[in-house]
């Protein structure tokens, strides 16, 4: 009862007596919140100074089925060390048409980029972990299926991102248990591939498939929850 | 109209259906659709080329050059979703 003043003597241990106490007792000021999953703003993204620029080989469809870019050059020829970066760190976005352009941009250059990936691997780790580190929703389900794809898209690509596991796993152990509990209800999310938890399991598995032997005790190392989908 | 006069007869389709179902040949013409080409064959045609990029495990059109120059890129996988099975069209010679 809120105001009535309970002797803690009389309160029995693991009931709602010893909540009324906690919830009365002034002098015990209330734990801050830690903020572990609040969303976090970013700052003005260079993938929009750039694309606002115009330095991005790409056009703008006016058309329904707005699904794919125009590449105004071949992604062939594109200098993947300056655009894949660029193009990782507009991940961040959540506005059209920027979040488009970065998304579809990287899907379309890990697709196609074979053995021109590898090698600037070390330089996605930073816009990567910038985009975890937002927590937005949007986000983050954006970012974890082009980390999905990211290992699948060249030989040796899950390998190189082992020594990377300290900087994006963190966000990872944060929100992995992130599900929704609706009984037998159904969960919509997990048609649309927007269910935060599912999507992070999943992206630990390929990285556990695909990062070769030492990519278990890394990942376990940094989300000890986290069960092999290889050795059981 | 000049243009279409000049065009010889055997690039001119005489007949063209709607799929119902997603196949091989619906993804095909889906992605020269796409691209705004009727298919492969007026592709070479306006392209004034034999090559076309195809992707080596499945044979599907991996990039095409659209009229402006502009390229197109697609995956590996299936592209074309349910519901443009039906607008698409196949033509036939």
């Amino acid at each position: 009862m809120p105001g009535r003043s309970v002797d803690l003597r009389q309160t029995v241990p693991f009931t709602h007596l010893v909540d009324i106490f906690e919830k009365n007792n002034l002098a015990k000021p209330e734990p801050p919140l830690s903020g572990a999953f609040k969303v976090r703003d970013t700052p003005m993204t260079s993938f929009r100074k750039f694309y606002e620029r115009g330095d991005f080989p790409i056009a703008l469809e006016h058309d329904t089925k707005g699904n794919k870019i125009a590449w105004k050059v071949e992604i062939e020829k594109l200098d993947y060390h300056h655009y894949l970066p660029l193009f990782f760190d507009g991940l961040c976005e959540t506005e059209h048409p920027y979040e488009f352009f970065a998304r579809q941009g990287v899907h379309d250059m890990l697709e196609h980029g074979g053995s021109k990936i590898l090698p600037v691997i070390p330089q996605l780790i930073i816009p990567i972990k910038n985009a975890l580190n937002t927590r937005k929703h949007k986000v983050l389900c954006t970012t974890l299926k082009v980390l999905q794809h990211l290992v699948v898209s060249a030989e040796m690509v899950g390998e190189a991102l082992v020594p990377y596991y300290r900087q994006i796993l963190p966000v990872m152990n944060i929100f992995k248990n992130k599900n929704l509990n609706s009984g037998d209800g159904i969960d919509y999310s997990q048609q649309k591939r927007e269910n935060v938890g599912d999507l992070i399991q999943e992206t630990l598995e390929a990285f556990e498939r695909y990062g070769g032997e030492d990519a278990f005790i890394n990942i376990k190392y940094m989300v000890p929850t986290y069960e092999s989908c290889m050795l059981n | 109209m000049a243009a279409a006069v000049s065009m010889p007869s055997v690039s001119q389709p005489k007949s063209m259906k709607r799929p119902t179902h997603w196949s091989e040949e619906v993804e095909e013409a889906y992605r020269f659709q796409l691209a705004g080409y009727r298919d492969e064959i007026e592709y070479r045609e306006v392209q004034r080329t034999d090559h076309i990029d195809r992707w080596p495990h499945n044979g599907f059109v991996k990039k095409l050059v659209r009229r402006d120059g502009c390229f197109y890129y697609y995956n590996k996988t299936r592209e074309c979703p349910d519901k443009q099975i039906n607008k698409t069209k196949l033509y036939a010679y």
